[in-house]
C-alpha cells in the first residue's frame, strides 16, 4: 500500500511552470530518490512535501490524512514531516544539544536523555552538544540536522540535497550511514538530489524529473539499463547509443549482433550500452587476420585518470557495413580500470557483454 | 541625518561590513611586510588613531588636575542624580519602544506581502533626514504643551527608530529562510518560528541599532531643549554657557562619557561571542512574504501612524510656518550665507574625514591583526562620544595648549573628523575589500612605488564607497550643532545655527526656512544610507 | 540668481577667512563679541559701518561663554570689542585686567550711574527685570510684593525663569549684592522647588502666555518685541514691576568695552563711540529691541515705562558677581 501518494500536483512561480503535473507514491518504510536537473523543479516538490508552500492544483495524501489539495494546504508545523536540508539549516544560535532538542517540548523530563541518545544514534559524540553550530564540520552538521529532524519521530524524512556540501569521500559514507540509520528507524525518505549516482545508490525508487514532471519513476536498476530515452540514459551515465536492426531477440548493430532486451521486430531503432558492457582484449594487428565475425579497434586516446582511465577506441572493422564508415570516424570512449589499460596504438578486441536496452 | 552631537554608523553596518572584509579576499599582507612597504600610511593610522583618543585622554587630565576633592563636589550631587535619572529613564524606555517598533516595521516591510512594501521601507527611513531638533520644533509646534519625560521618549523614539529599523530591516533580509522552514518542520507554527528562530537572530542587529539609538539619546541636545528636559547633554551646555570651560562642565562630560562606556559595554555583554551568520555553504533561496491577510490593514495602520508622526508631523509644521511666514521669512543673503557656509564645512569636514579614515581603513583590509583591530576600535570610541564632549575637549586643549589653534576652521573640521570617522571608515572598508589586492601587486610589479601603486589602484576603485562614506559625515556636519556652535571660527553661522538662534527667539517661522534647507539636503544623503544598507544585505 | 551668489560668496568668504586664519579677518575690520541680541548689533553694525567704513565681524554668544571665553583666550583673544547683555560678564574680563580703558568722550556720552567708576567698560542699553503673568490665570492682587516671595512655598509649581542664561544670572547676582550669600543660597534652594525651567526668556514668556504656568521673571523688552510683531506670545501677558528697590526691581546695564589686546584699538573705540553715540541710541528707540536707551539725552522708547519710574535697587555694577553665582546656582541644582 503507497504511504504516500502524490497526483497531478501543479506550481507556478508567475509565468514559470515549476510543477506541472507530478504524480509519485511511496511505499511505507521505502526510500525515494528524486533526481534531476538544478531548476527541473525537484526542491519545489519537495517544498510542498514539507508544506513549505501550498501547491496551485493537485492532492498529496500521507498514511491516507489528505495534506494539500490545490491551494487548501495542512501548514509544515502540523504534517510531522522532517526535513534535512541542503546545509543542514542548523540554528546559529542555539547549541547543538539545543538544536538536536529544538522539536522537543522543554517541559518533557526525558529531553536531555532525547538528546544524548539521538546524538548516539547519528554517530555524534556527547562533547559536542555544547557547541555551536559553526564550530562543527559539515558532515558533523549534517549529522545534526538528522537527529534534530529525527527528535519529532517523522512519518516522513525529506532529504534536500544533504550530502552536496560535503567532501566527495566523505559524501560516499554519510549517505550509506544515512540511509541505514533511516532504514533501522523504519522512517520512510524522500531524497532530492542532482547526482545520479547518489540517487542510484540510496534509494529503492528514483524518479528522474525534468522540467516540472517525473519522466520515469522505476528501481535504480530497470532506470539505469532500461531507460525510458535518451536524455534519462544520459543523464544517469555514460551511455553509447547506436542505430540498428531488430530482429528475433537480437540487434544487428555496428557493433555487431548484440542480444536486445525485447522479442519486437523492427526496422529502424536505436540501442543503448553502457559502456561497462564493451570488454577490450589486447590484441595485434596479425590478430585481427581470419577472424572476419570479431570486433576490432585501435585505441586513439588513453587519459589517465588514476583507479579508471578514459580511452577512445576507433573502430578498425564492423559487422555492419552500411554504419561501417560513420562508426569509424566516431570512436567510442570507454572508462577502463587505470591498472591494466591499453596505450595508444594498441590494438583491441571488442566483446559487447550482456543484452541492449532498445529505446522505444 | 545624524543630528547634532551626533555619533557614529551603525554598528551593524560596521560589522558587516567587517564580516565582508574578513569572508573576502586573502587578507594577503601580513603586518610586518606592511611596516615594511608602507611605513607611512602605517604612521597615519597610528596618527589618526592617536588624535582620535584626545578628548578621552583630556577628560581624565581635567579629572586629575581639578583634585578628588572639587570633583567629587561636582560629580555626587543631587542634580547630577537627577540627570543621572532622566538620562536613564529616556534610554530605557526609549530604547526598547524604539526595538519593538522597529522590529514590527521590518518585519511588515521585509517578511509581509503588506501593499506597497518598498515604499513603506523607504519611508521608515527617510525621518532620518529630518534633524531631531526639527522633529521637537514641529511637536511643540503642534502641542505647545509636550514637555518633559514622556515627550522625550516619544519624540526620541520617531527621530531614532529609522536606526533600529535600518540594521533589523537588513538582518531580516540576510537571514536564511531555510531556518525558518527548519522550525516549522519540527514543528513549530508562524508566532513562534518567529519567536524562537526569527528573534534570536535579529540579536546582533538589535543589539548594535538600540546602541546606536542609545548613543544619539545621550548626545542628542537640540531635541530636549525644546521640550524642557534636562539630560547630561542639555547640562553641559548650559554649564559651558555659564561657565564657559569650567570643571563643572568638564566633570559632567565625565558622567556622560562613562553612561556611554557603560552603553558599549552592556551591547557587548548582550552580543557576546555570538556568531548568526549562515553556517555552511551555498546560495540562500530567497525569502517568501507571509501572508497577512486579515492582519494587512492593522500592518498598513502601524506605517501610515509611523510615517504620519514622523514625517507628516514635521512636513506640516514646517509648510504651516512658511505659509504664516510668507517671502518675508526668505532673507536671501542670510539663508544663501548660512547654506554656502554649511556646504563649505559639510564639504571639507567630510573630505578630511575620508582622508582620516583612509590609511586605517586600508591596514584592516590588508593586514587584519590585533595592533589593527586596537587603533581602529580608538577610532570607534570616540565616534560614540557626543559631540559637545570632543567639542569641550577641544576648546579646552586649544585654549590651553594650542591657542593659534583656537577657533579656527582647522580646529572644528578636525572636531567634525574626530566625530564621523567611523562612518567614513565603514564605508570605506566595504569598498576597499572589494578591490583585489592582487591589483596593487600588479602595480607594483608593473614599477610603481607602493604609495603610487595604492593610489592608481585600490583608492581608485574605492572611490564610491569613499563618496558614500563622504555623503553619510557632510549629512552628520550639516545638521550638527552643539559642537559647530563652540568651535565655529568668528563670523561662521550655519543652517542649523540660524534656525537655532531664530527658533530660540520663538520665531518659528524665521527658522523655518532653514529646517526647509536642512531636510531638502538631507533627503538624498538618506536615501544615499537607505541604499547602501539594502546592498550590504546582498540586495 | 541673487541666492546662489549669496551662497557662493558665504562659502568662499568663509574659505578665505578661515584658511588664511583670523589675522586676516583682523585686517579687514573689527571682530566684536556679541552677548547680545543679534539684531540690535548687527543694526549697530551696519549703522557704523556706514558711517565710517569700518568693517565689523560678529560672533553671536552668551554672556557668560564669551566673558569665559575672553578669560581663557587672555591676551590672545580675537575679539575687538565685547558687546554683552549684562553687567556681571563685563566685570569678570575687567577684573581679569583684559579691558583697555574706554575713551574718555565715550564715558562722557553716559550718565556716571551706567559706568563703572573704573572707566573700564560703559553702559550701551539698559533693560529691567520683571513678572510677566498670565492676566488669566492672576489677578493684579495675586501677584508677589517681591522676588523673595516666590521663595514661598505658595509659589510652588507656579512661576517659571531661564536659569541657564545670563539675564537671570546677572538678576541673581543683583540679589546676592543686596541680600548677601546666605540669603540668595537659600532663595535659590527655594526657587529649585518652586520654579519651572525654560531655555530661554522668550520660551518662558510664551509659556505664561499659553497658560502653562502663571508667571515668569524675565526682562521688560521680550513682551514688547513680541506685541510690536503679532502678539501672538504676549496676548495674554501683562507685566509687573516689582519697582520699591526690591531685587525684583533690578535694572541690568548692557556693557561695552575695548580689550587691552585689541590689534585695531582705535576702530574698536569708534565702535563703542558711536554705539553709546547718538547713531547707536537712536537705534534702541527706534528698532525692535525695546531696550532702554542708556546715553547722555537719548530717549527710549516711547512705549516704555520710563527708566526713571522703575524705582530700580541701587547695584553697584562694578561688583556683581558672575562666578560666585554660578557656583551658588550649581550648588543648588539648577545647572
Amino acid at each position: 500500500m503507497s504511504f504516500l501518494e502524490i497526483s497531478g500536483l501543479h506550481k507556478h512561480y508567475g509565468p514559470v511552470a515549476a510543477l506541472a503535473g507530478v504524480d509519485l507514491s511511496v511505499v511505507s518504510g521505502s526510500r525515494t530518490a528524486i533526481v534531476g536537473p538544478s531548476g527541473c523543479g525537484k526542491t519545489t516538490l519537495l517544498r510542498l512535501i514539507a508544506g513549505f508552500e501550498a501547491p496551485d492544483q493537485g492532492r498529496i495524501a500521507l498514511d491516507g490524512e489528505v495534506l494539500a489539495n490545490g491551494g487548501n494546504a495542512v501548514p509544515a508545523h502540523r504534517r510531522g514531516i522532517g526535513v534535512v536540508a541542503q546545509d543542514g539549516a542548523l540554528f546559529p544560535h542555539l547549541t547543538i544539544g539545543d538544536n538536536i532538542g529544538f522539536g522537543i517540548s522543554r517541559g518533557d523530563d526525558k529531553r536531555s536523555e532525547r538528546i544524548v541518545e539521538l546524538a548516539y544514534i547519528v554517530g555524534l559524540d556527547k562533547a559536542i552538544l555544547k557547541r555551536r553550530p559553526h564550530e562543527l564540520s559539515g558532515g558533523q552538521q549534517q549529522r545534526v540536522a538528522l537527529a534534530r529532524a529525527m527528535a519529532m519521530k517523522p512519518r516522513l524524512m525529506l532529504l534536500d540535497e544533504p550530502f552536496s556540501a560535503l567532501d566527495t569521500g566523505l559524501r560516499a559514507s554519510m549517505r550509506k550511514a544515512v540511509a541505514e540509520l533511516l532504514e533501522a528507524a523504519g522512517i520512510t525518505t524522500i531524497l532530492v538530489t542532482h547526482d545520479q549516482a547518489e540517487a542510484l545508490s540510496f534509494a529503492s525508487q528514483v524518479a528522474v524529473m525534468r522540467e516540472g514532471k517525473f519522466s520515469q519513476v522505476d528501481t535504480p536498476r530497470e532506470l539505469y539499463l532500461r531507460p525510458r530515452d535518451r536524455m534519462i540514459a544520459e543523464f544517469l551515465g555514460d551511455a553509447i547509443i547506436l542505430p540498428a536492426k531488430i530482429s528475433g531477440g537480437f540487434a544487428n548493430s555496428p557493433l555487431g549482433r548484440i542480444p536486445v532486451d525485447t522479442a519486437d521486430n523492427r526496422d529502424v531503432a536505436r540501442i543503448m550500452l553502457r559502456p561497462e558492457q564493451i570488454a577490450l582484449k589486447r590484441t595485434s594487428r596479425e590478430g585481427m587476420s581470419g577472424t572476419p565475425d570479431m570486433l576490432f579497434g585501435e585505441v586513439t586516446e588513453s587519459e589517465f585518470g588514476g583507479s579508471m582511465c578514459m580511452i577512445a577506441v576507433r573502430l578498425l572493422n564492423s559487422a555492419d557495413p552500411p554504419d561501417a564508415a560513420a562508426i569509424g570516424n566516431t570512436p567510442l570512449v570507454l572508462r577502463k580500470p587505470g591498472m591494466d589499460a591499453p596505450a595508444v596504438g594498441e590494438i583491441v578486441r571488442l566483446t559487447v557483454l550482456g543484452k541492449a536496452h532498445v529505446f522505444a | 541625518m545624524l543630528p547634532p552631537g551626533g555619533s557614529g554608523a551603525a554598528p551593524e553596518l560596521m560589522r558587516s561590513a567587517i564580516d565582508l572584509a574578513r569572508s573576502g579576499l586573502p587578507s594577503g599582507t601580513g603586518q610586518r611586510t606592511l611596516w615594511r612597504t608602507a611605513p607611512w600610511i602605517v604612521i597615519a593610522a597610528i596618527f589618526v588613531s592617536l588624535l582620535s583618543l584626545l578628548p578621552l585622554a583630556f577628560i581624565i587630565w581635567i579629572a586629575v588636575q581639578t583634585g578628588w576633592e572639587t570633583v567629587s563636589a561636582l560629580v555626587f550631587r543631587p542634580r547630577v542624580g537627577e540627570l543621572l535619572v532622566n538620562t536613564g529613564l529616556l534610554v530605557l524606555l526609549a530604547v526598547p519602544i524604539a526595538i519593538v517598533l522597529s522590529v514590527a516595521l521590518a518585519w511588515l516591510t521585509e517578511r509581509s506581502d503588506l501593499p506597497g512594501a518598498r515604499l513603506w521601507s523607504w519611508l521608515c527611513v527617510a525621518p532620518l533626514a529630518i534633524p531631531a531638533f526639527v522633529h521637537s520644533y514641529a511637536w511643540i509646534t503642534m502641542v505647545p504643551r509636550l514637555h518633559g519625560l514622556w515627550a522625550g521618549v516619544l519624540i526620541s523614539v520617531i527621530a531614532y527608530f529609522p536606526f533600529l529599523y535600518l540594521t533589523v530591516s537588513a538582518a531580516l533580509r540576510r537571514l536564511d529562510p531555510a531556518l525558518e522552514d527548519a522550525g516549522a518542520a519540527l514543528g513549530l507554527g508562524p508566532w513562534r518560528v518567529f519567536l524562537r528562530v526569527v528573534l534570536p537572530q535579529l540579536r546582533l542587529a538589535i543589539c548594535g541599532g538600540s546602541l546606536l539609538v542609545g548613543l544619539h539619546l545621550l548626545a542628542e541636545y537640540g531635541l530636549y531643549v525644546f521640550i524642557r528636559f534636562d539630560t547630561f547633554t542639555t547640562a553641559i551646555v548650559d554649564q559651558f554657557q555659564s561657565t564657559f570651560n569650567g570643571p563643572a562642565a568638564n566633570m559632567l562630560a565625565g558622567v556622560l562619557v562613562s553612561c556611554c562606556f557603560v552603553l558599549l559595554g552592556i551591547e557587548v555583554l548582550v552580543r557576546g561571542e555570538e556568531r548568526y551568520a549562515r553556517v555552511g555553504s551555498g546560495a540562500a533561496r530567497s525569502q517568501q512574504r507571509a501572508r497577512l491577510g486579515r492582519a494587512t490593514i492593522p500592518g498598513l495602520l502601524l506605517l501610515l501612524a509611523t510615517t504620519l508622526l514622523a514625517l507628516g508631523v514635521p512636513f506640516v509644521t514646517i509648510g504651516r510656518w512658511l505659509v504664516a511666514g510668507g517671502m518675508e521669512v526668505w532673507r536671501f543673503d542670510e539663508i544663501g550665507l548660512a547654506l554656502g557656509q554649511t556646504l563649505f564645512l559639510a564639504l571639507a569636514g567630510a573630505l578630511l574625514a575620508t582622508v582620516a579614515a583612509m590609511p586605517m581603513a586600508w591596514i584592516s583590509i590588508r593586514a587584519p591583526g590585533p595592533l589593527q583591530r586596537l587603533l581602529e576600535s580608538c577610532n570607534y570610541i570616540v565616534g560614540s562620544l557626543p559631540g559637545v564632549v570632543i567639542a569641550l575637549a577641544l576648546v579646552t586643549i586649544t585654549v590651553r595648549i594650542a591657542l593659534p589653534l583656537y577657533q579656527t576652521l582647522f580646529t572644528i573640521l578636525v572636531a567634525y573628523a574626530l566625530m564621523f570617522l567611523p562612518r567614513a571608515l565603514v564605508s570605506l572598508r566595504a569598498s576597499i575589500a572589494q578591490a583585489p589586492v592582487e591589483l596593487e601587486r600588479a602595480a607594483s610589479s608593473l614599477g610603481r612605488p607602493p604609495l603610487n601603486a595604492l593610489w592608481s589602484t585600490t583608492i581608485r576603485l574605492s572611490a564610491p564607497g569613499a563618496a558614500a562614506g563622504m555623503a553619510l559625515v557632510a549629512l552628520g556636519i550639516m545638521n550638527e550643532l552643539t559642537a559647530t556652535q563652540m568651535l565655529a571660527p568668528n563670523g561662521t553661522r550655519t543652517l542649523a545655527m540660524a534656525f537655532w538662534s531664530y527658533s530660540g527667539e520663538i520665531d518659528y517661522a524665521s527658522a523655518a526656512p532653514y529646517a526647509f534647507i536642512m531636510v531638502a539636503m538631507s533627503l538624498p544623503l538618506t536615501w544615499l544610507l537607505y541604499v547602501q544598507s539594502k546592498r550590504m544585505a546582498g540586495r | 540668481m541673487r541666492y546662489a551668489l549669496s551662497t557662493l560668496a558665504g562659502a568662499a568668504a568663509l574659505a578665505v577667512n578661515l584658511i588664511a586664519g583670523p589675522a586676516m579677518a583682523e585686517d579687514d575690520g573689527i571682530i566684536v563679541y556679541n552677548a547680545q541680541h543679534e539684531n540690535l548689533t548687527k543694526a549697530w553694525a551696519e549703522g557704523f559701518t556706514k558711517e565710517t567704513g569700518i568693517k565689523v565681524t560678529v560672533r553671536n554668544g552668551g554672556d557668560s561663554d564669551f566673558s569665559n571665553q575672553i578669560v581663557a583666550e587672555g591676551s590672545s583673544s580675537p575679539a575687538d570689542v565685547f558687546l554683552t547683555e549684562n553687567s556681571p560678564a563685563m566685570v569678570l574680563v575687567e577684573s581679569a585686567g583684559l579691558f583697555a580703558p574706554v575713551d574718555a568722550d565715550t564715558l562722557a556720552q553716559v550718565p556716571q550711574d551706567y559706568q563703572p567708576a573704573s572707566g573700564k567698560w560703559v553702559g550701551i542699553a539698559a533693560r529691567s527685570t520683571v513678572f510677566a503673568y498670565n492676566k488669566t490665570k492672576l489677578n493684579a492682587d495675586q501677584l508677589p510684593k517681591s522676588l523673595l516671595d516666590l521663595a514661598d512655598p505658595s509659589w510652588k509649581g507656579r512661576w517659571a525663569a531661564s536659569p541657564s542664561g545670563a539675564d537671570f544670572q546677572a538678576i541673581v547676582s543683583a540679589l546676592l549684592q543686596l541680600k548677601g550669600e546666605a540669603a540668595t543660597a537659600d532663595w535659590l534652594k527655594a526657587m529649585k522647588t518652586n520654579f519651572t525651567a525654560y531655555k530661554g526668556n522668550s520660551t518662558v514668556m510664551k509659556a505664561v502666555n499659553a497658560g502653562e504656568i502663571e508667571g515668569g521673571v524675565i526682562y521688560h523688552y521680550y513682551y514688547f518685541g513680541d506685541q510690536a510683531k503679532t502678539g501672538e506670545n504676549s496676548k495674554n501677558v501683562e507685566m509687573h514691576y516689582f519697582k520699591n528697590q526690591d531685587p525684583g526691581a533690578f535694572v541690568s546695564i548692557s556693557g561695552g568695552g575695548v580689550l587691552a589686546s585689541s590689534k585695531h584699538p582705535k576702530e574698536a573705540q569708534a565702535f563703542l563711540k558711536w554705539v553709546t553715540g547718538k547713531g547707536g541710541q537712536e537705534i534702541l528707540k527706534t528698532g525692535d529691541s525695546f531696550e532702554y536707551a542708556v546715553g547722555k539725552g537719548a530717549e527710549s522708547n516711547p512705549k516704555l515705562v520710563p527708566l526713571a519710574d522703575l524705582q530700580a535697587p541701587k547695584v553697584d555694577a562694578t561688583t556683581l558677581n558672575s562666578k560666585k553665582v554660578t557656583d551658588l546656582m550649581t550648588a543648588a541644582g539648577l545647572l
